[in-house]
Protein backbone atom coordinates (compact mmCIF):
# COMPACT_ATOMS: atom_id res chain seq x y z
CA UNK A 1 0.00 0.00 0.00
CA UNK A 2 1.46 3.33 -1.03
CA UNK A 3 2.51 5.85 2.21
CA UNK A 4 -0.21 8.37 1.72
CA UNK A 5 1.95 11.29 3.51
CA UNK A 6 -0.28 13.44 2.46
CA UNK A 7 -3.15 11.96 4.61
CA UNK A 8 -0.80 11.96 7.64
CA UNK A 9 -0.08 15.65 6.96
CA UNK A 10 -3.42 16.26 6.33
CA UNK A 11 -4.87 14.83 9.49
CA UNK A 12 -2.02 16.47 12.16
CA UNK A 13 -2.54 19.72 10.45
CA UNK A 14 -6.11 19.59 11.19
CA UNK A 15 -5.60 18.90 14.54
CA UNK A 16 -2.93 21.28 15.27
CA UNK A 17 -5.07 24.18 13.86
CA UNK A 18 -7.48 23.31 15.59
CA UNK A 19 -6.24 23.27 18.84
CA UNK A 20 -4.08 26.31 18.30
CA UNK A 21 -7.32 28.16 17.51
CA UNK A 22 -9.05 27.49 20.28
CA UNK A 23 -6.30 28.02 22.73
CA UNK A 24 -5.64 31.35 20.89
CA UNK A 25 -9.18 32.05 21.79
CA UNK A 26 -8.98 31.16 25.12
CA UNK A 27 -6.05 33.43 25.79
CA UNK A 28 -7.72 36.40 24.11
CA UNK A 29 -10.33 35.83 26.74
CA UNK A 30 -8.34 35.67 30.14
CA UNK A 31 -6.35 38.58 28.82
CA UNK A 32 -9.35 40.91 28.50
CA UNK A 33 -10.57 39.54 31.49
CA UNK A 34 -7.28 40.49 33.45
CA UNK A 35 -7.55 44.13 32.14
CA UNK A 36 -11.50 44.30 33.54
CA UNK A 37 -10.42 42.83 36.54
CA UNK A 38 -7.27 45.72 36.44
CA UNK A 39 -9.42 48.02 36.08
CA UNK A 40 -11.83 47.52 38.72
CA UNK A 41 -9.42 47.20 40.92
CA UNK A 42 -8.02 50.86 39.66
CA UNK B 1 1.45 22.59 39.87
CA UNK B 2 0.28 26.30 37.96
CA UNK B 3 -1.50 26.33 35.13
CA UNK B 4 1.10 27.51 33.22
CA UNK B 5 3.28 25.40 34.21
CA UNK B 6 0.65 22.46 33.23
CA UNK B 7 0.69 23.95 29.65
CA UNK B 8 4.20 23.77 29.63
CA UNK B 9 4.01 20.02 30.21
CA UNK B 10 1.56 19.14 27.70
CA UNK B 11 3.85 21.08 25.14
CA UNK B 12 6.92 18.89 25.92
CA UNK B 13 4.37 15.65 26.31
CA UNK B 14 3.08 16.34 22.22
CA UNK B 15 6.89 17.03 21.74
CA UNK B 16 7.71 13.90 22.85
CA UNK B 17 4.40 12.46 21.32
CA UNK B 18 5.23 13.27 17.85
CA UNK B 19 8.87 12.64 18.25
CA UNK B 20 7.31 8.63 18.56
CA UNK B 21 4.64 9.02 16.03
CA UNK B 22 7.17 10.25 13.33
CA UNK B 23 10.72 8.94 14.61
CA UNK B 24 10.41 5.84 16.81
CA UNK B 25 6.96 4.07 15.47
CA UNK B 26 7.92 1.19 12.76
CA UNK B 27 6.09 1.91 9.33
CA UNK B 28 2.75 -0.47 9.43
CA UNK B 29 3.44 -4.00 7.55
CA UNK B 30 -0.28 -3.61 5.74
CA UNK B 31 -1.31 0.39 5.76
CA UNK B 32 2.27 1.76 5.64
CA UNK B 33 2.49 5.58 7.06
CA UNK B 34 -0.52 6.14 6.65
CA UNK B 35 -1.56 4.13 9.86
CA UNK B 36 0.45 6.74 11.76
CA UNK B 37 -3.15 8.82 12.19
CA UNK B 38 -3.92 6.19 14.80
CA UNK B 39 -1.51 7.99 17.13
CA UNK B 40 -3.41 11.20 16.86
CA UNK B 41 -6.99 9.37 16.10
CA UNK B 42 -7.22 6.99 18.96
CA UNK B 43 -5.90 9.23 22.06
CA UNK B 44 -8.25 11.94 20.74
CA UNK B 45 -10.95 9.78 21.48
CA UNK B 46 -10.06 8.71 24.53
CA UNK B 47 -9.64 12.06 25.83
CA UNK B 48 -13.08 13.27 24.54
CA UNK B 49 -14.56 10.69 26.31
CA UNK B 50 -12.21 11.76 29.57
CA UNK B 51 -13.50 15.41 28.53
CA UNK B 52 -17.31 14.19 28.63
CA UNK B 53 -16.47 12.14 32.16
CA UNK B 54 -16.07 15.20 33.40
CA UNK B 55 -19.17 16.65 32.33
CA UNK B 56 -21.01 13.96 33.83
CA UNK B 57 -19.06 14.33 37.24
CA UNK B 58 -19.58 18.50 36.91
CA UNK B 59 -23.32 17.57 36.33
CA UNK B 60 -24.19 15.68 38.85
CA UNK B 61 -21.91 17.37 41.25
CA UNK B 62 -24.18 20.36 40.25
CA UNK B 63 -27.63 18.62 40.58
CA UNK B 64 -26.33 17.21 44.11
CA UNK B 65 -24.86 20.52 45.55
CA UNK B 66 -26.14 23.59 43.23
CA UNK B 67 -22.45 24.95 43.62
CA UNK B 68 -21.40 26.88 40.61
CA UNK B 69 -17.98 25.30 40.49
CA UNK B 70 -19.02 21.85 39.81
CA UNK B 71 -21.03 23.50 36.91
CA UNK B 72 -18.01 25.34 35.87
CA UNK B 73 -16.23 22.31 35.54
CA UNK B 74 -18.56 20.71 33.37
CA UNK B 75 -18.83 23.56 30.57
CA UNK B 76 -15.58 23.70 31.19
CA UNK B 77 -14.78 20.26 30.07
CA UNK B 78 -17.71 20.06 27.37
CA UNK B 79 -15.00 22.78 25.00
CA UNK B 80 -12.12 20.38 24.51
CA UNK B 81 -14.38 17.39 24.20
CA UNK B 82 -16.35 18.60 21.73
CA UNK B 83 -12.74 19.87 20.03
CA UNK B 84 -11.38 15.99 20.70
CA UNK B 85 -14.46 14.43 19.37
CA UNK B 86 -13.73 16.67 16.33
CA UNK B 87 -10.40 15.43 15.87
CA UNK B 88 -11.56 12.19 15.91
CA UNK B 89 -14.16 12.17 13.25
CA UNK B 90 -11.87 14.52 11.27
CA UNK B 91 -9.21 12.26 11.27
CA UNK B 92 -10.65 9.44 11.24
CA UNK B 93 -12.18 10.24 7.86
CA UNK B 94 -9.07 11.39 6.71
CA UNK B 95 -7.43 8.25 7.19
CA UNK B 96 -10.78 6.44 6.01
CA UNK B 97 -9.92 7.85 2.60
CA UNK B 98 -6.73 5.77 1.42
CA UNK B 99 -7.98 2.62 3.63
CA UNK B 100 -11.66 1.89 3.16
CA UNK B 101 -11.81 4.21 0.46
CA UNK B 102 -14.08 6.42 1.59
CA UNK B 103 -14.36 9.57 3.61
CA UNK B 104 -16.94 8.77 5.53
CA UNK B 105 -19.85 5.47 5.42
CA UNK B 106 -22.74 5.11 8.21
CA UNK B 107 -20.79 2.45 10.15
CA UNK B 108 -22.31 1.80 13.75
CA UNK B 109 -19.01 3.72 15.53
CA UNK B 110 -18.98 6.70 13.01
CA UNK B 111 -22.91 6.96 13.34
CA UNK B 112 -22.58 6.84 17.36
CA UNK B 113 -19.46 9.33 17.22
CA UNK B 114 -21.43 11.82 15.10
CA UNK B 115 -23.98 11.43 17.06
CA UNK B 116 -21.66 12.26 20.38
CA UNK B 117 -20.22 15.21 19.30
CA UNK B 118 -24.20 16.75 18.26
CA UNK B 119 -25.43 15.87 21.41
CA UNK B 120 -22.08 17.75 23.35
CA UNK B 121 -22.69 20.88 20.41
CA UNK B 122 -26.08 20.70 21.63
CA UNK B 123 -24.95 20.98 24.88
CA UNK B 124 -23.22 24.00 24.86
CA UNK B 125 -25.89 25.55 22.20
CA UNK B 126 -28.40 24.91 24.87
CA UNK B 127 -25.79 26.84 27.43
CA UNK B 128 -25.85 29.25 25.26
CA UNK B 129 -29.71 30.03 25.15
CA UNK B 130 -30.58 30.37 28.82
CA UNK B 131 -29.58 33.51 30.67
CA UNK B 132 -30.36 32.66 34.48
CA UNK B 133 -27.95 31.16 35.82
CA UNK B 134 -29.32 28.29 38.15
CA UNK B 135 -31.93 27.70 35.08
CA UNK B 136 -29.06 27.10 32.61
CA UNK B 137 -27.06 25.20 34.92
CA UNK B 138 -30.22 22.48 35.81
CA UNK B 139 -30.93 22.09 31.91
CA UNK B 140 -27.35 21.48 31.25
CA UNK B 141 -26.57 19.23 34.01
CA UNK B 142 -29.43 17.13 32.72
CA UNK B 143 -28.30 17.08 29.10
CA UNK B 144 -24.45 16.25 30.79
CA UNK B 145 -25.93 13.23 32.79
CA UNK B 146 -28.11 11.78 29.33
CA UNK B 147 -25.36 12.96 27.02
CA UNK B 148 -22.37 10.60 28.67
CA UNK B 149 -24.79 7.13 28.06
CA UNK B 150 -23.94 7.70 24.58
CA UNK B 151 -20.49 7.15 25.59
CA UNK B 152 -20.03 3.32 26.25
CA UNK B 153 -22.49 2.85 22.94
CA UNK B 154 -19.46 4.47 20.69
CA UNK B 155 -17.04 2.45 22.70
CA UNK B 156 -18.68 -0.68 22.59
CA UNK B 157 -20.33 -0.17 18.71
CA UNK B 158 -18.31 -2.15 17.09
CA UNK B 159 -18.61 -5.36 19.22
CA UNK B 160 -22.62 -4.65 19.39
CA UNK B 161 -22.64 -3.82 15.81
CA UNK B 162 -21.64 -5.65 12.44
CA UNK B 163 -19.43 -2.90 11.64
CA UNK B 164 -16.50 -1.71 8.80
CA UNK B 165 -14.42 0.04 11.98
CA UNK B 166 -11.93 -2.24 13.72
CA UNK B 167 -12.86 -3.54 17.09
CA UNK B 168 -11.39 -1.25 20.25
CA UNK B 169 -6.90 -1.68 19.99
CA UNK B 170 -7.00 -0.54 23.49
CA UNK B 171 -9.67 -0.69 26.77
CA UNK B 172 -10.73 -3.65 24.98
CA UNK B 173 -12.32 -6.91 27.08
CA UNK B 174 -9.21 -8.97 25.48
CA UNK B 175 -5.17 -8.21 26.03
CA UNK B 176 -4.36 -5.83 23.29
CA UNK B 177 -3.19 -7.20 20.43
CA UNK B 178 -0.98 -4.77 19.42
CA UNK B 179 3.05 -4.84 19.20
CA UNK B 180 5.26 -2.94 21.83
CA UNK B 181 6.64 0.29 20.13
CA UNK B 182 2.99 0.78 18.40
CA UNK B 183 1.63 0.10 22.20
CA UNK B 184 3.72 2.59 23.52
CA UNK B 185 4.18 5.50 20.56
CA UNK B 186 -0.24 5.14 21.89
CA UNK B 187 0.64 5.35 25.82
CA UNK B 188 2.79 8.75 25.13
CA UNK B 189 0.13 10.28 22.93
CA UNK B 190 -2.72 9.48 25.15
CA UNK B 191 -0.88 11.12 28.15
CA UNK B 192 -0.07 14.11 25.89
CA UNK B 193 -3.21 14.35 25.06
CA UNK B 194 -4.82 13.86 29.11
CA UNK B 195 -2.15 16.64 30.21
CA UNK B 196 -3.48 19.22 26.94
CA UNK B 197 -6.96 18.45 28.20
CA UNK B 198 -6.32 19.08 31.75
CA UNK B 199 -4.50 22.32 31.05
CA UNK B 200 -7.41 24.03 28.72
CA UNK B 201 -9.65 22.34 31.90
CA UNK B 202 -8.01 24.28 33.98
CA UNK B 203 -7.53 27.28 31.86
CA UNK B 204 -11.40 27.54 30.82
CA UNK B 205 -12.40 27.03 34.49
CA UNK B 206 -10.98 29.62 35.46
CA UNK B 207 -12.25 31.87 32.42
CA UNK B 208 -15.34 31.04 33.64
CA UNK B 209 -14.84 31.86 37.27
CA UNK B 210 -13.35 35.45 36.01
CA UNK B 211 -16.43 35.70 34.37
CA UNK B 212 -18.56 34.63 36.75
CA UNK B 213 -17.37 37.03 39.04
CA UNK B 214 -17.91 40.11 36.68
CA UNK B 215 -21.35 39.34 36.37
CA UNK B 216 -22.29 38.80 39.72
Amino acid sequence: MPDNWSYVFAAYGVAAVVLLAYWRRLAARAKNLAARTARRSA
Amino acid sequence: MGVRALGWLAVLALIAGLGTAFGYAPREAVQGNVQRIMYLHVPAVLTAYLAFGFVFLGSVGYLLTRRPGWDRLAMAAAEPGVIFTGITIASGSIWGKPTWGTWWTWDARLTSTAVLFLVYVGYLLLRGMIDEPDRRARAAAVVGILGAANIPIVHFSVKWWRALHQPATLLGPEPSPIAAPIFLTLLVNWIAFTLLLLYLLAKRTEIARLEDMHAG
